[in-house]
């Protein structure tokens, strides 16, 4: 069945499954099936920044009296975060957007896809102001190995899914030969790639962005990067609540009820599920061992930091119903969850101020006095 | 006053001190995950093995059967939890 933008099959939305249903037609959210992506949208509206409005101009110099084991730790994630949120940015809408069926959801997806672009161009920004050479550092990405090989592993299941989206929307089920090459697809087989893919996004916002996260707030425990900081504080609040969409969607399908092909694949692919997670898992600690490669930074090391992967590998598996892979049972490095939860509940222990996180307000008080102690 | 017990083996009363029951069980020097402390990222998910709570609001994030949020809810009844 090919794709439309506005189907005119008409149609009762709240009958339809999540995906591969009727394609949406009217974007109408007073009738909703799954409520909850509704309540998510609103959220992530709520959440709305720009990076701009948050001051990043002290950073420059903190990044300058860096010692080189520690300027790598930082900009190396840095590198590491745009390839994810380059993926993040487009993905969701390229996969996902041509089979959803529900309008809620649709919208959700449309919704967290542009919040992604968002930590994107965040990025640009941390980066200009600490490099007079910004383009070294966006142009290294696709030249550096380390990064490239998680690449692989992030895209993989989006793009399974989207080629044999194409092949099925084209010519539908069966076996067909294109350019003198045969290619088979099932709707089943598509569904099995949908969920793998909705898995491995989960394990993405779940465990990918972590290790990251942890340095930059490492940093920021000793008032380095503060607005670095900041602005990943900001990132970690959406990603927590797209984290929450994928485990909603993940236990929507494993329930069975919205499609029950959906469940019986859910089973099927459980070792599928268990291998993404442990593959993740060693990634991001071979990631660690990189980073500090030269060289550990205060507060943080190897160890600690694998081990952090390691108990927050646990929790998210256990999130959505599968059981713990790793022994490690605490949390190595709790001060992190001050430095991770909601701006206008408590503050982190270093942010006088947090003025930058209103919506509109700018915050960019720092004059020339305000350096005068440094020597650049 | 509904009391609190925990697998740990500490009883608390849920006296009106505390706004949550997350903020209640750090009171009592307890460690619970959290992050968002509101409801939506699920980080601080335990287990509710008896007993009944009820949600300040609502939250966004998925909650099992058997499990609860301590950082939105308040205990309705006399309650016995695990922290995982
Ligand atoms: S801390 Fe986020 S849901 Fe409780
Ligand atoms: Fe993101
Ligand atoms: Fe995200």
């Amino acid at each position: 069945m090919a794709y439309t933008t506005f189907n005119r099959q008409i149609n009762d939305q709240m009958k339809e499954p999540m995906f591969f249903g009727n394609p949406v037609n009217v974007s109408r959210y007073d009738q909703q099936k799954y409520g909850i992506f509704e309540k998510l949208i609103e959220k992530q509206l709520s959440f709305f920044w720009r990076p701009e409005e948050v001051d990043v101009s002290k950073d420059r110099i903190d990044y300058q009296n860096l010692p080189e084991h520690e300027k790598h730790i930082f900009i190396s994630n840095l590198k590491y975060q745009t390839l994810l949120d380059s993926v993040q940015g487009r993905s969701p809408n390229v996969a996902f957007l041509p089979i959803v069926s529900l309008p809620e959801l649709e919208t959700w997806i449309e919704t967290w896809a542009f919040s992604e672009t968002i930590h994107s161009r965040s990025y640009t920004h941390i980066v200009r102001n600490i490099s007079a050479e910004p383009h070294k550092v966006f142009d290294d990405i696709m030249l550096n190995e380390r990064i490239l090989e998680r690449a692989d592993d992030v895209t993989r299941y989006y793009d399974a899914l989207i080629d044999g989206i194409n092949l099925y929307q084209r010519c539908g089920e069966g076996t067909h030969t294109i350019n003198g090459q045969s290619h088979s697809i099932s709707l089943y087989e598509l569904k099995r790639r949908l969920y793998l893919c909705v898995m491995s996004v989960n394990v993405l916002e779940a465990i990918r962005f972590y290790v990251s996260f942890a340095c930059s707030f490492a940093f920021a425990e000793r008032e380095l990067m503060e607005g670095n900081a900041k602005i990943i504080r900001l990132i970690a609040r959406d990603e927590a609540l797209h984290l929450t969409g994928t485990q909603h969607m993940l236990n929507i399908m494993a329930a069975g009820d919205d499609d029950p092909d959906m469940a019986k694949i859910a089973k099927e692919c459980e070792e599928e599920a268990y291998a993404i997670f442990r593959k993740a898992a060693e990634q991001e600690k071979d990631w660690a061992e990189y980073l500090f490669k030269d060289g550990s930074m205060i507060g943080l090391n190897k160890d600690i930091l694998c081990q952090y992967v390691e108990y927050i590998t646990n929790s998210r598996m256990q999130a959505i119903g599968m059981k713990a892979i790793f022994s490690t049972t605490q949390n190595p490095i709790p001060w992190i969850n001050t430095w991770l939860v909601s701006d206008n509940v408590q503050v982190a222990p270093q942010e006088a101020e947090i003025s930058s996180y209103l919506v509109g307000q700018i915050d960019n008080e720092v004059d020339g006095g305000d350096f005068g102690d440094f020597d650049l | 006053m509904p009391c609190v017990k925990v697998t740990a083996g500490v009883v608390i009363d849920f006296d009106g001190r505390a706004r949550t029951l997350l903020d209640a069980l750090e009171q009592q020097k307890l460690t619970v995950n959290f992050q968002c402390r509101e409801g939506y990222c699920g980080a601080c998910r335990c287990k509710l093995l008896s007993g009944a709570v009820s949600y300040i609001n609502e939250p966004l994030a998925f909650v099992r059967k058997g499990e609860f949020l301590p950082c939105c809810s308040t205990p309705d009844t006399d309650i016995e939890i695990e922290i995982p």
